[in-house]
């Protein structure tokens, strides 16, 4: 869920959780910093299919390790939902020779930093280790992908799909609107798309995993030719090279992934898709779901300026008009899931302020978005959208994580890293023309699913009913 | 098809030579307004982190109004003498720059990120803010509105539910600590924008306040840049505000908030501790790491790895406010979430992990891990200027020297597996926490009542 003023986050943006891990971090996560320019990678590809990109960057002694798996939950078939991600859990349960929990003993023993994430569309693992650690992470990694099932058992699959359904509880089932993004993703893609269902999955499907379920799930997808691993940072890349060389080169390499359903759809819905949830949830609220151009494209690059004008911020059309003038809404943001497979998702999240309908706030929300189609952004809007867009760029390719992360996206998702490295230049380069076009092809009322919550619980009328408040323990 | 990949293996490999790494040491100056600056240069770190403190605790929040402090801090960035509220986001926003304003029990904290290019620019806009705010009627009445709207949102969340329970719980009522930071629904209302002026009049100058800043400063004049923005903020000298004692109730006692639903039970175990200046910080930071730092930590190893309880349990300590002598106090807790179910053998397991470390200690291989883990991060915790600014900040708030964080790896490495025992089990005694449990009373109470670790009362959520 969107949080208000939330202390490590700045912006009103929706956070979408469309991506599941396997490890829940407390720590403070700082957000990273700059050094794309001059940065430069490296391809390379082993005689098992396993695409290599390398980055040198010696300012701190430290490397990532990073590697996709070009699978997540658009592959899952009906009755499996979930199946990924709980996987992506069994990946750090073993593998021939690390025993139970070695991956992070090892890796957090060497002073090294791991985790797991899995999305629609890919799975990845990465570790950031002190520089002179870094063999060990690739160690570690090839281990995995070449013998994991040799220590997958019963025990860990059972233990894994109760912490998986804890997860679900923590983030989703026990939070008001945690089932927000699950309830709108299935109404903007239709029953059987394989982006209707979220990578979270369902509890019964949860339940009905089986072992050799994962089992085959392992056989079909994690072979090194459907994967690609990034290292940043402080390395010598040719002993890197023979590294990867001397501990996946024998990983033997497998055929026969089936390629994922198609999700295709129309451009445009063509009808406002719409459902009022009736729950025990704090403020009545108004989400939505606009069909938006793929990734990868400059139209879809367009349509993340034309969102951040409207909803990026603190300046943004949206949170003026709502937030600042008609004071209708507590925050009002806009954020964008990027997706290739199908069309990406611009989202929408506006909880009402006190006694205020939903479709006072909707009405409004359709004014602003008629006028921006109308007239465009102004040249100060553009600047203010792309020099935010820039510094979002700078902070992802500022730390050596998030930089294999980014090569990892661009050489699975389209085939060529070194496009990780020009994504801000291309995002300066799109024209207020290019931005108004999209909002008026798909900022519209029949391109969009819309979720409306309205409280069940009476709301607290009086202010000696709330006479306490959060605090935050950490 | 085979179980075995024919892939060929290879022995773990060994570490190589490791390479030096020290956490940063600031500069450290005052400009002729008396403002201290704290400068430190991280070459490549493009977007440059500035962290501004100001010495107005929320113990220095007027009678009945808790929040002045976070409304003053949201309102830093509505407007100034040049700029309305409106320009004055949208400025920022140009810069590509953000801006976090937060008051919390040491003071309000102003966290600034830029990219360098844009650094003067934003440097401009937040001396602004701080020289010259409008705190215009019209504004402040709309951040009140805001907050009280959000209430409502944190109190349906039940790990700042919880988080709010325990305050209340652990300290006495006239204590600030005890009472939400931001403020509640009461005195939140009685907020208005002479309030906060009078706030701002009254805490908020230059000589008593820093500035930290941290990032690529290749080609950057900061001297000039700082003497024409910071510089030219204008205030009085002031009198030291004294710190006041803190005292907390830890007697074993469980409170379940009441979540009729709730599919899970929140846990909030905790009570207070010594702050960074207590000679036991480093050993009790390992041995909290040991007891439930991370996955593989006992807490986990038991409630996640075997059980599968949770998502995750952690234990931490954090410090909630330092003084000059040495007397601050510092939170120490352990959270998470449990399936409902579950609760009861959940809480089990919990106080028997607590009872086997007070009866057998920490093994020295554990301390080891622990300690190559917290020393070893260090390089990659601290790659960005925004972290090296945070920690630098934390310091100075906390009343540390600006070498703190360096010397505390140092300590780290020294210390020994006896030390680092005796300092978790002196954190966690089992008769001492207090536990707050955010979950369907009808359904945990009992279950709770049988463990045995305290009085089980049960209040409603709202």
């Amino acid at each position: 869920m969107a949080r208000f003023r939330p202390v490590n986050q700045h912006s009103e943006s929706v956070q979408v959780s469309a991506i599941e891990g396997t490890y829940m971090p407390m720590g403070h996560t700082a957000t990273a910093e700059a050094g794309s320019g001059g940065l430069t990678a490296t391809e390379h590809r082993l005689a098992n299919g396993l695409r290599v990109v390398l980055s040198e960057d010696h300012l701190t002694p430290v490397a990532a390790v990073c590697l996709w798996y070009d699978v997540g939950s658009r592959h899952e078939v009906k009755g499996r939902t979930g199946l990924a991600h709980l996987f992506e859990h069994l990946m750090f349960q073993g593998s021939a020779q690390v025993k139970g929990n070695g991956h992070f003993e090892l890796v957090q023993g060497a002073g090294g930093s791991l985790n797991g994430t899995t999305s629609f569309e890919r799975t990845n693992y990465f570790e950031t280790m002190p520089a002179h650690q870094l063999e060990l992470a690739l160690w570690l990694e090839a281990d995995r992908m070449g013998s994991l099932l040799a220590a997958l058992d019963e025990e860990s699959m059972e233990n894994q799909r109760d912490v998986v359904k804890n997860e679900r509880r923590q983030r989703y089932d026990n939070v008001p609107y945690g089932t927000a993004f699950e309830k709108l993703t299935a109404l903007a893609y239709p029953e059987g798309h394989p982006y209707h269902h979220t990578p979270i999955g369902s509890m019964a499907d949860l339940d009905a995993a089986t072992l050799e379920d994962a089992r085959a799930f392992f056989r079909t997808y994690y072979a090194p030719n459907n994967a690609v691993l990034s290292v940043v940072g402080d390395i010598d890349p040719e002993r890197t090279l023979a590294w990867i060389e001397k501990y996946f080169g024998s990983i033997p390499s497998h055929d026969g992934k089936p390629a994922p359903r198609d999700g295709t759809l129309p451009d445009v819905i063509g009808q406002e898709l719409r459902e009022v949830v009736e729950e025990e949830v704090p403020a009545r609220a108004l989400m939505a779901a606009y069909r938006l151009p793929h990734d990868g494209t400059r139209a879809c690059d367009a349509a993340d300026l034309a969102l951040t004008v409207l909803g990026g911020g603190e300046s943004s059309r949206l949170y003026n008009r709502l937030v600042r003038r008609d004071r209708t809404a507590v925050g009002a943001g806009f954020g964008l899931l990027r997706l290739v497979g199908a069309p990406s998702l611009g989202w929408l999240d506006v909880k009402t302020s006190g006694d205020v309908e939903v479709p006072v706030v909707e009405a409004a929300i359709d004014e602003e978005l008629a006028r921006f189609a109308e007239e465009g952004p102004t040249a100060e809007e553009m600047e203010r959208a792309q020099a935010q867009l820039e510094r979002e760029w700078l902070d992802r390719l500022g730390t050596v994580a998030g930089r294999a992360d980014e090569l990892c996206r661009y050489a699975v998702l389209f085939g060529d890293p070194q496009l990780a490295l020009s994504a801000v230049g291309r995002i300066l380069e799109v024209t207020a023309e290019e931005v108004q076009e999209v909002a008026k092809a798909r900022l519209r009322p029949d391109n969009r699913a819309v979720l409306v919550y309205e409280p069940t619980a009476p709301q607290a009328a009086d202010a000696d009913a709330t006479d306490e408040t959060e605090e935050e323990a950490k | 098809m085979t179980e075995l990949a024919p892939m060929e293996f290879h022995p773990q490999p060994q570490a190589g030579e490791p390479k030096p790494w020290a956490f940063p040491a600031p500069g450290r100056g005052t400009l002729p307004n008396g403002l201290t600056v704290l400068r430190c240069d991280r070459p490549g770190q493009q977007v440059v982190a500035v962290e501004v403190l100001l010495h107005a605790p929320l113990d220095a929040e007027p009678a009945g109004l808790d929040g002045v402090a976070t409304i003053m801090a949201r309102a830093f960035s509505e407007g100034t003498d040049k700029h309305s509220a409106e320009e004055f986001a949208a400025e920022l926003e140009r810069c590509g720059a953000t801006l976090d304003s937060h008051a919390d029990h040491p003071g309000v904290r102003l966290s600034l990120e830029v990219p360098a290019s844009r650094l003067a620019k934003a440097l401009g806009l937040i001396a602004d803010a701080l020289r010259a705010p409008a705190f215009a009627d019209s504004e402040v009445e709309r951040l009140v509105r805001n907050r009280l709207d959000e209430i409502p949102h944190e109190l349906a969340n039940p790990g700042r539910r919880a988080a709010m329970e325990l305050s209340k719980e652990l300290f006495p009522a006239d204590s600030r600590m005890s009472r939400p930071r931001q403020g509640t629904a009461e005195t939140v209302a009685n907020i208005d924008a002479a309030a906060v002026r009078a706030f701002y009049e009254k805490h908020v100058r230059p000589a008593t306040a820093t500035a930290v800043v941290v990032g690529d400063l290749t080609g950057l004049d900061l001297d000039a840049l700082l003497a024409d923005t910071l510089g030219a903020w204008t205030g009085s000298a002031a009198e030291p505000r004294p710190v006041p004692p803190v005292t907390a109730d830890d007697t074993g006692r469980v409170v379940i908030v009441d979540r009729p639903g709730a599919v899970q039970t929140q846990l909030l175990i905790g009570r207070t501790g010594p702050d960074r200046h207590d000679r036991v910080w480093p050993a009790q930071v390992l041995g909290t790491y040991c007891l439930g730092g991370t996955l593989t930590s006992r807490l986990d190893r038991v409630l996640r790895e075997e059980k599968g309880y949770t998502y995750g349990v952690r234990a931490f300590g954090q410090v909630l406010r330092s003084a000059p002598d040495g007397t601050g106090t510092a939170m120490l807790a352990i959270s998470g979430s449990v399936d409902t179910p579950n609760t009861g053998p959940a809480l089990d397991d919990l106080w028997t992990v607590l009872r086997t470390l007070a009866a057998e200690g920490l093994t020295d291989a554990e301390r080891d891990v622990a300690v190559q883990n917290l020393v070893g991060v260090a390089p990659l915790r601290y790659e960005t200027a925004a972290a090296v600014a945070s920690t630098l900040a934390d310091q100075v708030e906390q009343y540390l020297p600006d070498d703190y964080q360096a010397t505390l790896y140092r300590q780290l490495a020294a210390t020994g597996t006896v030390e680092a025992t005796a300092a978790v089990v002196n954190a966690f005694p089992v008769d001492r926490l207090v536990t707050v449990l955010v979950g369907d009373a009808a359904k945990i109470k009992e279950p709770v009542e049988a463990l045995g670790i305290g009085e089980v009362t049960v209040v409603a959520a709202e």
